[in-house]
């Protein structure tokens, strides 16, 4: 064979700096990508760009829309994190948090304004974690005893989630729907007992909720011994075993917690935004979202924090660039090339492409 | 005698399980090749914008079937380039091109120029056999009266088939899928391999969306395979890496996207979004069954180096 060949080489441990860099040229990409297509479709990319820097970080308004969105999708992505540090996929974040939601919302309607707000709300997110841990303990179980592959259990259960609210809302006259919309079928208001306390114009303290979620399980997964057997299982379940760890437990474990999460996120949307079981604005895919930010943030729950705000960002511009005539979709494409990107980017980061000629290449291994 | 509540219900499964099996099938090469394919969804929207547009911008669905497969292949490239070049996980690839799938199609299709926007819709394709033969009691509607592409689909999986298990080639690409590095070894080129593959994967994909517009819906709507391109992949598992199987798993999944109709000939009422939530059901209920057998019984079926990314360094190491 005459010429040249590509070879990749393992790189060192990579520095702080570019462990942010890497993600952030990638996030670049992204950006200077779907530009190319917003170009290609006859839009002016940088006016677009702009718009969505102003509709999302560009008053105390947008800003509170932003960090509204930036919530759940904190967690969903921790949900994310947490069974993805363990090679567990799942992808039910969206599932899980619709039943968060008919769980949270189904507990508040229940309870009436007759109960004191802390305990409505206390129930009302508690409710919401218990439904998205048992929504995933549905594939969680065959996984954790059968080996049954959870990414394809997760994610058919998000459908059956997604047809279940639907079922309830506009599918039948349930307790969750509004007795009053007969010909255009909504949820009914939760008690106001059960709304979450407001702390910044309609921002709720779901947002500090999340942070704190975020914060613990960033501490969970560095120092605790149940962080460290995720971590060792994730990277070899065979060593695990060797340790004495009980792999199907922690398997279990890490899905229910990981589900509880994202049934928690779904409960903070619906008590702390929506204010009923909303079909509209909650299946707008936030579970995948999740996957996104999670991978940007390299599963780190710390990191997920001010990826969320950005991405939660980006998603809200879309309506705003419907006004230029772009479709909003556009925030869609762009998040799953920031995925794609960034999972390149790991590698480009990791491993050294080098082009090397056969002599050299015969040189190296004589020496 | 045709409109007999069994030969209606059958002949609606075969056309509505085609996309099902056309995806299936592309999938079944793909993961033969030993690369697992998770954006089937992705590829399918993809095929399906593309084959609208095309069909209604020539006026010929044929056309429009070229562009769908096209389209799907196009997108199955990158997963490719991702997995077996970058060995980025086979998972994280998969799902980011399901999202780019959604979101680029959905933009396509609300473009201004796009023939979509208006919510056209298309004629289809016709049947392939005179309306004499069509129309034969029984017979007629399940087997004579489809249209081209319902027996391009019957060719192709008999094709696959016999590529697979009959053919030098057909075995090359099991041996890569079952042991890369002895596959490589006997001079097999595992990542040219790979990239075909993956590749014609995603244009039976595209073809299947393609179909899924052109002759089933008739329209484009945003997210129009509704989980379509997953209940493809876990067929996949269903089928045990067999063609012929994929046809008759896609058949009954058909025949499962049609039950509300069914049940409406039927005069029964059952409530349409816990119908629609059957599939998805079904899909996992047969999962768990499958994984509950004997060991012995599935440790056969999947490719030994499913969604492992292949690394000649690694080896000599």
């Amino acid at each position: 064979m005459v010429g040249r060949r590509l070879v990749v080489e393992r790189r060192g441990t990579p520095s702080l700096l570019a462990r942010i860099l890497f993600p952030l040229s990638s996030v670049l990409g992204a950006v200077i990508i779907g530009g190319s297509f917003l170009l290609a479709a006859g839009h002016d990319p940088i006016e677009a760009y702009r718009i969505v820097l102003q509709s999302s970080f560009g008053s105390d308004l947008t800003w509170v829309r932003t960090l509204i969105s930036a919530t759940p999708l904190i967690l969903t992505a921790i949900a994310v994190a947490v069974a993805f540090r363990m090679k567990i996929w799942n992808i039910g974040g969206e599932g899980q948090l619709l039943v968060g939601a008919i769980a949270a919302s189904g507990i508040a309607l229940a309870l009436g304004d007759s109960v004191p707000s802390f305990l409505a709300i206390t129930a009302s997110l508690a409710a919401g974690c218990i439904a998205g841990a048992f929504w995933a303990s549905l594939a969680a179980l065959p996984r954790a005893y059968l080996h049954t592959d959870e990414v394809i259990s997760t994610l058919m259960l998000n459908f059956v989630g997604l047809y279940l609210m639907n079922y309830l809302i506009f599918g039948s006259i349930s307790p969750w729907r509004d007795p009053e919309s007969m010909s255009f079928p909504r949820g009914r208001l939760i008690p106001v007992a059960a709304e979450l306390p407001q702390i910044w114009m309609r921002l709720s303290i779901g947002l500090p909720i999340a942070i704190a979620v975020a914060v613990l399980f960033w501490w969970i997964l560095r120092s605790t011994r149940w962080g460290f057997e995720i971590r060792v299982i994730g990277d070899s379940p065979l060593t695990g075993r060797y340790a004495g760890m009980s792999v199907p437990r922690t398997i279990m474990s890490v899905l229910l917690v990981s589900g509880g999460i994202a049934g928690l996120a779904g409960a903070i949307l619906v008590t702390g935004s929506t204010h009923s079981l909303a079909p509209g604005s909650l299946a707008v895919g936030l579970g995948y979202t999740g996957i996104v930010v999670a991978a940007v943030s390299r599963f780190n729950p710390l990191a997920v924090i001010p990826v969320a705000v950005l991405v939660a960002g980006l998603s809200n511009a879309g309506s705003s660039l419907q006004v230029l005539g772009v479709p909003s979709e556009i925030v869609v494409l762009l998040q799953g090339l920031i995925l794609l990107l960034v999972a390149a980017a790991e590698f480009l980061r990791e491993n050294r492409v080098r082009l090397v000629s056969r002599e050299d290449e015969l040189e190296t291994q004589a020496s | 005698m045709n409109d007999n509540i069994i030969i209606v219900t059958i002949a609606g499964a075969v056309v509505a399980g085609t996309p099902l099996v056309l995806a299936a099938l592309g999938e079944i090469l793909t993961e033969r090749s030993g690369v697992m394919n998770l954006g089937i969804e992705g590829m399918m929207l993809m095929g399906a914008v593309f084959g609208i547009a095309g069909t209604l911008a020539t006026g010929d669905p044929y056309i429009g079937v070229v562009a769908g497969t096209i389209a799907g292949a196009g997108l199955a490239l990158i997963h490719a380039g991702l997995v077996i070049s970058l060995r980025v996980s086979q998972i994280v690839s998969g799902l980011g091109l399901v999202i780019v799938g959604t979101g680029l199609s959905s933009f396509i299709g609300k473009l201004p120029a796009s023939p979509l926007t208006d919510r056209a819709s298309v004629e289809g394709f016709h049947r392939l056999l005179p309306k004499g033969v069509a129309d034969l009691p029984g017979i007629g509607p399940i087997v004579l009266g489809h249209d081209p592409i319902v027996y391009a689909s019957w060719l192709l999986v008999g094709a696959c088939s016999f590529y697979l298990f009959r053919t030098r080639t057909g075995l090359a690409v099991r041996a890569v899928g079952e042991d890369p590095a002895t596959a490589d070894a006997a001079g097999v080129r595992v990542g040219l391999v790979r990239y075909v593959h993956t590749v014609m994967g995603g244009a039976l994909a595209g073809l299947g969306g393609a179909y899924l517009t052109i002759a089933l819906t008739g329209i484009w709507q945003e997210g129009i395979t509704a989980g379509y391109g997953w209940i493809a992949f876990a067929m996949v598992s269903f089928s045990a890496w067999r063609p012929w199987r994929a046809l008759i798993t896609g058949y009954v999944f058909g025949a499962l996207t049609n039950l509300s109709f069914t049940l409406q000939l039927a005069g029964v009422a059952v409530p349409s979004d816990l119908l629609a939530a059957l599939p998805f059901l079904l899909t996992i209920i047969t999962l768990i069954a499958i994984s509950a057998r004997p060991a012995s019984a599935r440790g056969r079926a999947a490719p030994a180096a499913l969604a492992v990314p292949y690394d000649r360094e690694s080896r000599v190491l």
